[in-house]
């Protein structure tokens, strides 16, 4: 009896050490909060009248006392001071978009850039028209070279959800732009561009730039949720 | 050089003289200051390296992409022979440096002689106590590997949110597959290999005793930086960690090649002892058709890891040097190759499954002579197929690599030798079965593992004749499939085999009977989950999921759905097998000097065994599988002419 | 003490005279042993059983929409074969096992037993049969292997025709460029449209480039069968030709950093005409 009672209290013990690593592990890379896109009316597409919502993301290419960087707290993280000068999308990375919906996203781009390995990915795909506006300038994608960034949505591997596949390449900002106090460009790109959202369903994004450290500059922020990737929720 | 033939009775042989107290510096030294030592000396290599980086700036334009990596690098050096230094690993070659040779008192305080419990937490040589470090070290090994799956069942089973991060959930499974490995490599020629094969050959000692501690605190030593990493970035590149993406990682991944490198020296060192020992410290008369059969899974599994663990090694060395000193061996964009990491991962990743399997494929056989009460069957089949399977091993490696196209045309030898390379593994099916043919089988726990065993190698024969066949593989590669088919011969095979040697051979390491009710609840409800979560992870493979995802599309629900309560329902076995371990080492039933009624020399050693085994070295006549009674069908086949069955030995 | 006893001494009958040779007749001898044919009997209904798993398993291989190219039904024909071959060995194995606990007996208890069970050393007989029985088994695989791996790989890269009624066609050159964590399609000889699905025409041979911009990938179009790296610095190829009509999987089977899990995408097996629109519809050029 007292054989059988403390071989389940040690089966009991094995679960709490199971349980307490599940918790400590996956509390220990938090990601930013979700952001919703806010519904400002309806708007006529070519699928008919769908309402119409909206989100604001900027990217800047380090945090400074103006610009916190993102509130991740990831302890498999680089050092703080390297993580400084990461890149990041703000202020979240975390989207949730309204499911049978337009969707417009305005990005303001202060981050420098270069060429991209794959000109496919200075196109746009996936909008509306097949076209973005670029600081007002309706084009079907930039020059490979002066790739800032990029925004490329994609298939979570779920294949009873829509397909959705959505890139938008953001163009860099020149080496010369003047700058303000904090070092950014005084005179972002931004860069606005529409998607119609089926289904509800999960999706993954992330920049296809090369802006990261290490290996062909996909290490670093590349590699961790909060940064350059997140995911889209349409609810 | 009259002299060097003159006979010498023992008393008069000069000693060397006696510094100090018997052990000297060794009295000093142990797990404490140790891991002390290393801490302190890994914390000043990181505050020296750091100070050495030049800072970033723009002008110093080196300086950015290497990062932190030498200060770690630094660090991980550091607390290797930090640790090595604190126990008073290098005091023996110190002192001969010194001209202060070992006296015989002080090779009795180094053996432990004396000392107590604190033998097992100091640099002790003698092999019984290295026998039970390593088990208790393969033991928690397995308890670290068995919590991050059962975190990867976790994350799969729920299978409607991301549990973990992304990067998490890589690290961890990178993290399993690394240490499980390493406790698998150890798990049987570590304790049974250390504790139980001297004893069993006849001999006092392994022949480097010093050797034989040393192996084991490079153990020690590798397997804090493998921990470590979980919370430095990780092992985010599964445990294969290919290149280049191994570049990409976070400092973690130091950890990784840390361990490697510095396991690499503990297998390779316990292999030249072991060999060592075998070939040269055998009792009088123990020839080599005397020799347990054991003694041969221990040769043929140490004989391999010595010739292939160097090629891991070499391939982390050129990673590690990557990471740290920006060389280019592994990045295509400056003329490195992808490849060839992993040829030099394979050409010991596939030997190491071998070196897994033998041992414990080699304790069934011995155990089951005795559980079944009838000699080996054809013992010398049993050698041919265990050095077949040596031989063949090393020309393998690429049927890892079918799907990576480095050569096509390479594809077609390589499926020949792999499927080959049933042929002397079957023989040792046939000898497991011709042992128990026409037995009574006596079913105590090790014998029931047999059973176990032979079953989850079928399961893993058939699943691996599929994916030996290129074409096949082109579907499975990468899949569930290949994760389930490894675990049935990993786990179901090797840790099975492990459990049943220690089960048997654990009356003589601890001089107790292991609980068999606890520990057969335990094993059968593990294997019972074990059938479950793997058997219907082949069916997630044949649906198409790829393995080391953590999402993935709702038709596989139902197989992971199933694989995660199989997988919970091992943890508690497991956990219930650990508990029948634990108490019984501590409180169980004592054990007769022979209580299985066997036949090899280590059970004629009194319990608790003695320092140098035997107060007289034993003499061997015959080889230890006199058991039986003559054939009652002998005189029947012998009618029809049958020569070999008439061979019926009396006992 | 011990309330076994040795199995009795089996009656011997005086040997009729007979013209066989020895070998069969020392088989039939060894079959009239009750414990063998029992054994025969439960290995027979193990290779059922197996049998059973097996059409289960080549049921869930297609339950995505498979078999979708002649190498992927030739993946699971290979299957079947293999396992009928490789059944019997396993069916053996298991039944000795079963037969030992059942039938030959079993002693529990903590005395270890009383010495009775036959001083069996070796039996050259039994090593050759099964040596043979092994040898024959892997020898099958190897040639079976062989030879449908040559095939496979003729088929693949366009070598024998794609169907008997069209004979050979002019394959369609697909480059798949796998990269952190997406896959881009282009087709060189369509005006190098580019892509991030695959689109195919059904029963046309596709020849594939596969290359990565950054670390391993693996290009797995999972119903088509096919799968080979994209290794940065290096191009592998593969091919195919899709002979059904739907939307499949590709996924990527080499672990790739963070969204491994996520870099998946369709392929579109349509007909000609449709693939032609498709083409043109992208601003493809000429289409062959």
């Amino acid at each position: 009896m007292k054989r059988a009672l403390f071989t389940v209290l040690s089966v009991v013990i094995g679960v709490l050490v199971v349980g307490g690593s599940v918790a400590l592990f996956s509390a220990g890379a938090q990601e930013p909060d979700p952001i919703a896109a806010k519904v400002v009316g309806k708007a006529k597409t070519p699928q008919g009248e769908l309402p119409h919502a909206e989100l604001d993301l900027s990217i800047y290419p380090n945090s400074s006392p103006a610009v916190p960087p993102p509130a991740v707290s990831d302890r498999l993280a680089q050092s703080e001071s390297e993580s400084q000068q990461w890149p990041f999308y703000t202020p979240s990375t975390n989207l949730e978009l309204p499911a049978h919906s337009l969707v417009t996203i305005r990005i303001t781009q202060y981050d420098s850039g270069g060429q991209i390995y794959n000109p496919y990915l200075a196109k746009v795909v996936g909008t509306v028209d097949g076209s973005a506006t670029y600081d007002g300038e309706k084009k079907t994608g930039i020059d490979p070279n002066t790739v800032g960034h990029t925004f490329t949505i994609h298939q979570f591997p779920e294949s009873t959800q829509p397909y959705l596949y959505v890139n938008i390449p953001v163009p860099m900002n020149g080496a010369n732009a003047p700058t303000d106090a904090n070092g950014y460009p005084k005179d972002p790109h931004v860069i606005e561009f529409s998607f119609i959202t089926g289904e509800p369903g999960q999706y993954i994004w992330n920049c296809e730039f090369p802006c990261g450290t290490g290996y062909v500059f996909f290490g670093g922020p590349m590699q961790q949720r909060g940064w350059m990737s997140g995911t889209v929720t349409v609810v | 050089m009259s002299s060097a033939t003159e006979v010498m009775r023992p008393e008069e042989v000069p000693q060397p003289k006696q510094y100090g107290k018997p052990g000297g510096f060794l009295r000093h030294t142990n797990i404490i200051t140790g891991t002390v030592s290393g801490i302190v000396l890994a914390a000043i290599a990181y505050l020296v390296a750091g100070a050495l980086r030049p800072p970033p700036s723009d002008e110093n334009a080196l300086a950015l992409p290497v990062g932190l990596d030498p200060q770690f690098a630094a660090m991980y050096i550091g607390w290797t022979i930090g640790l090595l230094l604190g126990i008073g690993a290098f005091d023996g070659p110190l002192r001969w440096f010194l001209g202060h040779d070992l006296t015989h008192e002080d090779a009795e305080y180094m053996a432990g002689a004396g000392q107590g419990k604190w033998r097992y937490f100091k640099y002790t040589t003698d092999h019984k106590v290295v026998g039970k470090q390593y088990l208790v070290m393969s033991l928690v090994l397995l308890g670290v590997g068995g919590t991050l799956a059962m975190m990867i069942r976790t994350e799969l089973g729920i299978t409607w949110m991301e549990v973990f991060n992304p990067n998490v959930y890589n690290s961890i499974i990178g993290t399993h597959g690394m240490v499980m490995v390493i406790a698998m490599i150890i798990v049987v020629s570590g304790p049974i290999g250390n504790f139980i094969v001297p004893i069993m050959i006849g001999a006092r000692d392994m022949a480097f005793p010093r050797l034989n501690a040393l192996s084991f605190w490079l153990l020690f030593a590798a397997v804090p930086p493998l921990v470590s990493s979980l919370f430095l970035g990780g092992i985010r590149d599964g445990w294969s960690v290919y290149q280049p993406l191994n570049s990409q990682a976070p400092v973690g991944m130091l950890g990784y090649q840390t361990t490697i490198i510095v396991f690499a020296f503990s297998t390779g060192i316990a292999s030249v002892n072991l060999i060592t020992t075998i070939v040269t410290m055998r009792a009088r008369g123990m020839t080599w058709s005397r020799v347990p059969i054991f003694v041969y899974g221990i040769i043929g599994s140490s004989v391999m890891g010595l010739i292939w663990f160097p090629m891991f090694q070499y391939s982390q060395i050129l990673s590690w040097s990557d990471r740290v000193l920006q060389s280019n061996f592994f990045n295509p964009a400056q003329g490195g190759s992808v490849w060839l990491y992993e040829n030099l991962f394979w050409l010991l990743g596939h030997p190491e499954v071998y070196v897994i399997v033998i041992p414990g494929t080699a304790a069934l056989m011995e155990l089951t002579t005795v559980f079944v009460r009838k000699p080996l069957f054809s013992y010398k089949l049993a050698i041919a197929g265990i050095f077949g399977v040596v031989g063949i091993s090393g020309i393998v490696w690429a049927h890892h690599m079918y799907m990576t196209g480095f050569a096509p045309s390479a594809n077609y030898p390589f499926m020949l030798s792999t499927e080959l390379i049933s042929i002397p593994f079957g023989f040792l099916v046939l000898v497991l079965l011709g042992t128990i043919w026409r037995g009574k089988v006596w079913t105590r726990l090790p014998m029931m593992a047999v059973y176990a065993v032979v079953w989850n190698k079928v399961v893993g024969g058939i699943t691996g004749v599929w994916l030996s066949d290129v074409p096949v593989d082109q579907y499975m590669h990468g899949s569930m499939f290949v994760v389930a088919h490894f675990h049935f011969m990993l786990m179901g095979a090797a840790l099975f085999s492990a459990i049943a040697a220690i089960a048997y051979w654990f009356p003589k390491m601890t001089g107790r009977y292991l609980n068999e009710r606890i520990g057969s609840i335990g094993f059968w409800v593990a294997f019972a989950g074990f059938q479950l979560c793997f058997g219907s992870m082949f069916f997630a493979g044949l649906q198409g999921m790829p393995r080391r995802v953590l999402q993935f599309d709702n038709a596989f629900n139902l197989s992971n759905w199933l694989s995660t309560i199989g997988a919970y329902t091992i943890g508690i076995g497991t956990v219930i097998f650990l508990y029948a371990i634990i108490t019984s080492w501590r409180g169980g039933q004592t054990a007769p000097m022979n209580p299985w009624a066997a036949q090899t020399l280590e059970w004629t050693v009194p319990n608790p065994v003695p320092l140098e085994n035997f107060k007289v070295l034993p003499v061997v006549t015959t080889d230890p599988y006199n058991y039986g009674v003559p054939d009652p069908y002998a005189s029947q086949v012998a009618d029809v002419g049958d020569e070999t069955s008439q061979k019926v030995s009396v006992s | 003490m011990s309330t076994t006893q040795n199995p009795p001494p089996p009656v011997e009958e005086p040997e009729e005279p007979t013209n066989r040779p020895p070998a069969l007749h020392r088989a039939t001898k060894w079959l009239e042993r009750p414990y063998a044919r029992r054994i025969i009997l439960i290995s027979g209904v193990y290779v059922i059983a197996i049998l059973a798993v097996l059409w289960f398993a080549i049921w869930v291989l297609n339950s995505s929409g498979g078999p979708a190219s002649g190498i992927m039904a030739e993946i699971a024909t290979t299957m079947i074969w293999l396992t009928i071959v490789a059944s019997p060995l396993m069916g053996f194995t298991v039944a000795t096992l079963v037969y030992s606990l059942f039938g030959w007996g079993r002693v529990g208890g903590d005395e270890p037993p009383m010495q009775e069970n036959p001083d069996i050393r070796t039996n050259a007989t039994a090593v050759i049969a099964w040596i043979t029985a092994t040898s024959l088994l892997a020898g099958f695989l190897v040639v079976w292997g062989l030879v449908e791996l040559a095939g496979i790989t003729a088929g693949a890269y366009g070598t024998v025709p794609a169907n008997k009624q069209q004979g050979f066609v002019a394959p369609i050159n697909v480059n798949v460029t796998g990269q952190q964590w997406v896959w881009t399609f282009e087709y060189p000889d369509l005006g190098k449209i580019q892509s991030d699905v695959l689109v195919l025409p059904i029963d046309r041979p596709t020849y594939f480039n596969v290359t990565s911009n950054d670390v391993v990938h693996n290009f797995w179009a999972v119903e088509l069968g096919i799968k080979i790296d994209a290794n940065p610095g290096a191009i592998t190829n593969t091919g195919v030709t899709p002979n059904k009509l739907g939307t499949f999987n590709i996924r990527c089977a080499e672990l790739c950093g963070l969204h491994h899990a996520y870099m998946e995408t369709k392929v579109q097996v349509v007909t000609q005409d449709e693939f032609d629109s498709w083409v043109r519809e992208m601003g493809g050029g000429k289409t062959l």
